[in-house]
């Protein structure tokens, strides 16, 4: 064996890479670019800071519009009246998009949203273009977030009149590795590097740690550990977290996540409200899409107000003769959203489950997020926590406020009054493994693993003299392989041929400190010390845009060929 | 059957990061399980965080007792250890893994095991309950997203150190795996291989693994995890025993049993 083992590496623009700073330390500003809304903090020397924008807002819509020559964003721009929002021109909702294929349903879901989304339901990337004079103009989820980080990094850096090139990103649990290269593309484009992508609820997660903190230093607080599940709800994405924290340090125990928002709300009162409206709406016609504006303004103001008062009086004129005139009570709303609600109450309870931490155990319960204002989620919350729901917190600031105090630790940043000395713990949020045992999905590293991470399996062949097997990398929970996240794949070759579950195939995955995953594969053959041939190291994920379809055609070009099995413990 | 374990450890030490920089692994040898150095030590504990998965964890401690002896003797001098980047002289009594004079991070130090990292007394029986305070004060100061601005050098220390405490952390917390580290520190390797050879025992296995895949609904299956549990305590508190009196055979038979145990509350578990 004298060849040198040899590396896979992915292209440069995947990683997590951190560059050596300069001496003099920038503060990582933190950006939580949300579903429907989003904003930028930065720890000021003495606290963490919203930033606002020229209109003095903190929170500023999540849009995209491409009426003029130039893109503008919701930042800068500011729209007329809402039904602006909703003719076509304004690109929104892209963290849904960003990185899906178009078999995906939450693509599916986004096909009757004003601007066009457009799948072949191949497995490629959908299209998405933009109304302007009467013409669809293309664009893509990386360019629509770029132009819009672009704005957000121009405000900041007049306020904070420096340039501004570290940032910490919170992003949905649920995202995929595949997901992540998609925003830190369209970070790059945007001039900004990324320090940290953090899991939405454990951004809260430290925000809470540095509250209990302060709470100690304050001689209020005990300096035990604490156990908080954090529920976070937004227009995209339903995250969770249980966080253990003492002395600062919060120790990530389980995540739990999946792109249930606001959003599923609104589109299931619209159904209900005109049950044809999907159909209706397919064509995209310039007529529909105004009907369409129509009916998701008044259906978005009526589910705000449901917040507050038992019932709402819907009149909308749809402009082609029909007119929906309907009072809605908050019942009615809870029963359109049924599954909706009980999604949220088994995400809460599989992530105390895999917390292994019982309700009793729990100190507080932290609930926000957009959808932290609908009644039916605190009550849902409360019922299952079966305590009171923590005042301490923003909803709509918490995550942006802990983005940016691992903005300023990461950074290198401490505050002589110890409000700095915080650490977060994370876990994976998703398991990692690769598709054995014929078509299941086999996690190497489960899922609430604590990082940096590395785990190993033992494979083994299932045909006689197979010399090459394919490894193919998935991310995810469910048992079948291609219902996961694909993040690549690669063969071993060269096996020598002998029977089938003699080889000692042995996968190791490896999550570092920068979260770069590596994946390595090796082969021995029994008897013998040394590897049969080079091992592998492969830097993940390798695939890239539309992607859906790789799965299918390595299965129909190698079938069960290049297959292999996991080797059986013993009881 | 052949032995399933051996590419382990080699397939580790190529991931550069495992690899403390100084360190000079002979993985592909034969005879380097018995040349066996305290980084390769190290190499294979690191692997050990698959404990999960039950089979490989034993495998993975395949190293020479001699050196273990000879590590565990030679007592930490804390009084000559220099910090690299200031040369301040370690202080107290703590084991010298962080400066706080220079609020580096030091290289790590093979010959400082898991329980003076958590400033423990070495023995069998210790509380749990304070591990996790401990585990988290070492992060804070020794975790790699607290030295992004640090050299290269440095925060490959903080990976190696942070992942070094992860690892001791989960070790004591874990009874089977606290009792295997604990022998192991005594140089007696435990190895999973080594057939059972106590008929009892291999009665008892095959009972339970029946009764386990007889099990009809839910509350059998309870029933038979609280027999283990029962059981895994028994053969906890026999080791600490067996460990106290120097007795290294009857402990090696303890750890065999409370494998199965586990290994069969696993099992029990995954029908669930």
């Amino acid at each position: 064996m004298a060849e040198p083992a040899y590396t896979v590496a992915s292209d440069g623009e995947t990683t997590g890479e951190e560059k050596s700073s300069s001496s003099f330390p920038e503060i990582a500003i933190g950006v939580d670019i949300g579903t429907s809304q989003c904003s930028v903090a930065v720890w000021n020397g003495s606290q963490v800071e919203l930033l606002k924008n020229t209109r003095n807002q903190k929170l500023m819509r999540s849009y995209v519009t491409f009426k003029d020559e130039i893109p503008s964003g919701g930042v800068s721009n500011q729209l007329s009246h809402e039904h602006e929002l909703f003719s076509g021109a304004a690109i929104f909702n892209m963290k849904r998009l960003v990185g899906r294929v178009d078999t995906d349903p939450v693509v599916h879901a986004s096909k009757n949203l004003p601007f066009l989304v457009q799948t072949l339901d191949i497995g490629v990337r959908p299209f998405i273009a933009a109304l302007v004079n009467n013409v669809w103009r293309s664009t893509t989820p990386e360019e629509v977030l770029a132009i819009f980080l672009v704005e957000l990094r121009v405000m900041a850096e007049v306020q904070l009149k420096r340039p501004i090139r570290n940032v910490v990103l919170s992003i949905p649990v649920s995202f995929s590795r595949f997901q992540l290269t998609r925003i830190q593309r369209a970070c790059a484009m945007a001039g900004l590097h990324v320090l940290r992508l953090m899991p939405e609820p454990t951004a809260v997660a430290l925000l809470y740690a540095q509250q209990q903190q302060q709470m100690i230093h304050d001689n209020m607080g005990s300096g035990s550990e604490k156990i908080a599940l954090i529920f976070n709800m937004g227009a995209g994405y339903c995250d969770l977290a249980v966080t253990a924290t003492a002395g600062g340090v919060a120790q990530i125990k389980a995540l739990a996540g999946s792109a249930t928002g606001g959003e599923d709300l609104l589109q299931n009162m619209m159904r209900h409200l005109l049950p044809d409206s999907e159909n209706l709406f397919l064509g995209h016609g310039i007529n529909e899409i105004k009907l369409m504006g129509l009916l998701r303004v008044a259906t978005q103001d009526a589910i705000h107000k449901l917040s507050s008062q038992d019932n709402v009086q819907i009149d909308v004129d749809l402009g082609n003769g029909s007119r929906i005139c309907k009072v809605v009570n908050r019942e009615e709303f809870e029963e359109v959203n049924r599954n909706i609600f009980e999604k949220c109450e088994s995400l809460i309870i599989q992530c105390l489950h895999d917390a292994k931490v019982e309700v009793d155990d729990l100190t507080d319960v932290i609930v926000v997020g957009g959808c932290s204002y609908i009644p039916k989620i605190r009550d849902l919350v409360k019922h299952v926590c079966k305590i009171e729901v923590y005042k301490g917190m923003n909803p709509l600031e918490a995550a942006v406020c802990g983005a940016a105090l691992e903005g300023a630790v990461a950074s290198g940043i401490s505050d002589p009054f110890g409000s700095l000395d915080l650490l977060t713990i994370q876990a994976t949020p998703l398991g990692i493994g690769i598709r054995a045992n014929g078509n299941r999905f086999v996690p190497i590293i489960p899922r609430n693993t604590t990082m940096p991470a590395r785990k190993e399996l033992i494979f083994t062949t299932v045909n006689d003299n197979q010399t090459e097997v394919l490894i193919v990398v998935y991310e995810g929970e469910t048992e079948k392989a291609e219902e996961n996240h694909l993040l690549g794949y690669f063969k071993i070759m060269g096996i020598p041929p002998v029977p089938k579950g003699v080889p000692e195939i042995n996968v190791c995955m490896d999550i570092d400190a920068s979260n770069v995953l590596r994946v390595l594969a090796g082969v021995i053959l029994p008897g013998s010390q040394q590897p049969a041939v080079p091992v592998m190291e492969v830097r993940m994920p390798t695939v890239d845009d539309g992607h859906g379809w790789c799965a299918e055609a390595l299965h129909r070009s190698y079938g069960s060929t290049l297959d292999l099995v996991t080797v059986q413990k013993k009881i | 059957m052949y032995k399933t374990k051996k590419l382990w450890t080699p397939l580790s030490t190529v991931v550069r990061r495992a690899l403390p920089t100084t360190c000079h692994l002979t993985p592909y040898s034969p005879n380097s399980q018995i040349r066996s150095s305290s980084s390769r030590l190290e190499t294979s504990s690191r692997v050990s965080l698959s404990l999960h998965y039950g089979h490989d964890f034993l495998g993975n401690l395949k190293f020479s007792a001699k050196s273990f002896c000879s590590q565990s003797a030679a007592k930490v001098d804390a009084t000559t250890k220099r910090c690299w980047n200031c040369d301040a002289v370690a202080a107290g009594m703590a084991p010298f893994l962080y400066c706080d004079s220079c609020r580096s991070i030091q290289p790590v130090d093979f010959s400082v095991d898991y329980f003076q990292i958590f400033g423990l007394e070495k023995k069998y029986e210790i509380e749990v309950d304070g591990l996790e305070g401990k585990y988290k004060d070492w992060q804070k100061k020794l975790h790699p997203d607290l030295v992004h601005s640090k050299s290269e050098k440095e925060r490959e220390y903080a990976a190696e150190q942070s992942a070094r405490v992860i690892d001791a952390y989960r070790t004591l917390s874990k009874p089977l795996a606290r009792a295997i580290y604990i022998l192991r520190l005594e140089g007696v390797l435990v190895d999973e291989e080594q057939t059972v050879s106590d008929p009892e025992l291999l009665t008892e296995i095959m009972e339970i693994r029946e009764a386990v895949e007889e099990a009809m609904d839910s509350q059998a299956l309870n029933q038979i995890q609280s027999q283990m549990k029962e059981k895994l305590e028994g053969s906890s508190s026999s080791f600490a025993n067996a460990y106290r009196s120097r007795n290294f055979d009857e402990a090696v038979t303890c750890i065999q049993k409370m494998t199965y145990y586990q290994r069969a509350n696993e099992e029990i578990l995954k029908k669930l």
